[in-house]
């Protein structure tokens, strides 16, 4: 805002001169790209580096060394619990996704397109359940997780995530501006209600899907707080906790194996965005306008 | 009974959700609130406490030290943080085409970056004598600065962290905001002879007023459950956290050292419902100010 304020500020001069707001501009957009980028460069940076060569001769601002980046990435999948640790990180993305999706639509489906008895005061309450901080669930979430036995189970760790409202919210935003008429016409082509739901509406309500799968996936895959009460076992833990493993206190690990153990996480969602990028800023500006 | 089977469909489709949501929402905020009025440590039945836990909260050191380190972080962070997403939509607003698209990405990717990773990140970035922070504040000639360790520092370090992390979302909504002012409002100030600043004061920001409302209140509801980012940047554990004079101890912390440290699950229910009333307060009076502010 600073930045903003000074360039627009400092612009004096009308629209005849051009130049010197295209200056401003671009200068802070490459300033920002730099704050933006750079803590990410340089993790790269510090894992395909030699080892222990002093910041004084190589302040890590761009890579050196690719074999020694690839010898750490090899010891840390040979060495430590890695590899597990990303088929469980998996694992609790797809089973949430599969489940937030299904759910998710089946619901969306009645709540958007028919009425029934009970169907507002229904949706009203789950709508609600948005405004309900995670600080207040979370402990009595785990208390009952406990007491199903679920502690260090996969079931554990996926299934209360699955009644997601927010998916609910965007799906049924979405199913909303469905035409009712192909509901209609393959109700008279004799289509029972859930070959409706399945052949009809999925189909054409595969966009916000997509998007709803995409969000999800950062959202599980970002996952802090959960796994770290769900999951005690170390054997069963997932990359945020194996990574915070390699970052704790008393870790004895070097800076560049930690920063190893960092980009191997950041790789997953990183590619995701590189490929999705479009539909995950439309997903959270589309969030965003209709919240 | 002919009406009920002729709806039993629809109920069909919606039981799944509708049972998880039972089991994973309603339930535990109804046992949570039971609990709360509790002493239980889960292993010895729970006896009633009345008010007991709520009044041993409020009356705690940490409950005060972590309140107080929230005030001043959701003071500084959210309207700082809502002020930087605003620049940088304006910033990205002022391209066109494929730069506009390219810089609103790059704006993004702290976003997509998971916020553990984006803490442990820092955390070695802050690092005295070899993070980078500190060489290149030594590239200048200042000494190195134990930023997570220091108690005059580690406030602002987490607030700059929590702003690289948060400004490119807050970006996203408000550039989508931004499109949808329609562009003869800015043709006409620019007719009255309005400067680009004017534009920004008189145009700008009370078109966006609603998309403003729902980032601050947005913003201010996850500012108040900070955990993530100051849980790593201290390298806290259930036995210890909140760093070097608790100087980064915020609620969410206190309450779940509170359960899985000293295993006081009652105490840390009622944690978890004092912090949603301070939320509903917060909230609420956001929406006061707004309902006085619509008024002529």
């Amino acid at each position: 805002m600073t930045l903003a304020i000074e360039a627009t500020g400092s612009r004096r001069s009308r629209w005849s001169s051009i130049t010197a707001w295209d200056l401003c501009r671009w200068a802070m957009a490459i300033c920002v790209t730099i704050v933006v980028v750079f803590p990410i460069w340089w993790m790269v940076n510090v894992v395909f580096t030699e080892p222990g060569t002093p910041v004084s001769i190589n302040p890590r601002l761009y890579p050196t060394s690719f074999a020694a980046g690839w010898d750490k990435v090899a010891m840390i999948m040979r060495e430590t619990g890695y590899l597990h640790a990303y088929y469980m990180s998996m694992a609790y993305a797809l089973l949430t996704i599969a489940g937030v999706l299904l759910l998710g639509s089946m619901a969306a489906f009645e709540f958007a397109l028919f009425e029934f008895p009970g169907k507002r005061p229904l949706f009203g309450l789950i709508m609600l359940s948005l405004m309900v901080p995670t600080a207040v669930t979370i402990i009595p979430t785990y208390l009952l997780t406990a007491e199903l036995g679920w502690i260090n189970t996969m079931q554990g760790l996926v299934a209360p995530g699955l009644a997601s409202a927010f998916g609910l919210f965007l799906l049924v935003e979405f199913m909303k501006g469905l035409p009712k008429e192909m509901i209609e016409a393959a109700r008279l082509d004799g289509a029972r209600h859930f070959q409706i739901y399945w052949h009809v509406v999925l189909p054409l309500t595969r966009n916000a899907m997509v998007t709803l799968a995409i969000l999800t996936f950062m959202k599980t895959w970002g996952n802090f707080i959960w796994p770290l009460i769900v999951l005690s076992n170390a054997e069963k833990y997932t990359v945020s906790q194996v990574v915070g493993l390699f970052n704790a206190p008393f870790s004895h690990q070097t800076v560049d194996v930690v920063m190893t153990a960092n980009l191997l996480a950041a790789i997953p969602p990183l590619l995701f965005f590189l490929i999705f990028q479009r539909k995950i800023v439309e997903g959270i500006a589309m969030s965003g306008s209709k919240g | 009974m002919t009406m009920n089977l002729r709806h039993l469909p629809h109920y069909l489709m919606v039981l799944p959700f509708v049972a998880l949501f039972a089991a994973f929402f309603l339930y535990p905020i109804v046992s949570g609130f039971y609990y709360s009025f509790h002493d239980w440590n889960a292993v010895t039945e729970p006896h009633f406490v009345g008010l007991a836990n709520y009044e041993r909260i409020v009356g705690s050191r940490d409950f005060s030290r972590a309140m107080w380190n929230l005030v001043t972080y959701v003071v500084i962070t959210v309207p700082l943080g809502i002020a930087v997403a605003f620049g940088l939509a304006l910033l990205v607003d002022s391209f066109s085409g494929f730069w506009s698209n390219l810089f609103r990405s790059v704006f993004f990717l702290p976003v997509v970056l998971p916020a553990f990773l984006a803490a442990t990140i820092w955390r070695w970035m802050y690092a005295p004598n070899f993070g980078l922070v500190n060489m290149v504040l030594g590239w200048f000639g200042y000494p190195s600065v134990n930023f997570l360790n220091d108690t005059d520092t580690m406030l602002f370090s987490l607030i700059a962290v929590d702003i690289w992390v948060s400004a490119g979302f807050n970006m996203v909504i408000l550039l989508a905001g931004l499109k949808n002012i329609p562009v003869d409002l800015y043709e006409a100030a620019r007719l009255d002879g309005a400067s680009r600043l004017q534009q920004v004061r008189h145009v700008t920001i009370p078109m966006l007023a609603p998309v403003l409302f729902f980032v601050m209140t947005y913003g201010l509801i996850s500012a108040l459950q900070v955990f993530d980012v100051p849980w790593l940047l201290t390298g806290s554990s259930f036995t210890n956290y909140g760093g070097r004079q608790n100087a980064l101890l915020f609620p969410v912390m206190d309450m779940m050292g509170r359960a899985f440290g000293s295993v006081r699950f009652g105490q840390a229910s009622a944690y978890g419902f004092i912090l949603t009333a301070l939320i509903i307060v917060v909230t609420a009076g956001m929406f006061g100010l707004r309902a006085m502010r619509s008024k002529p």
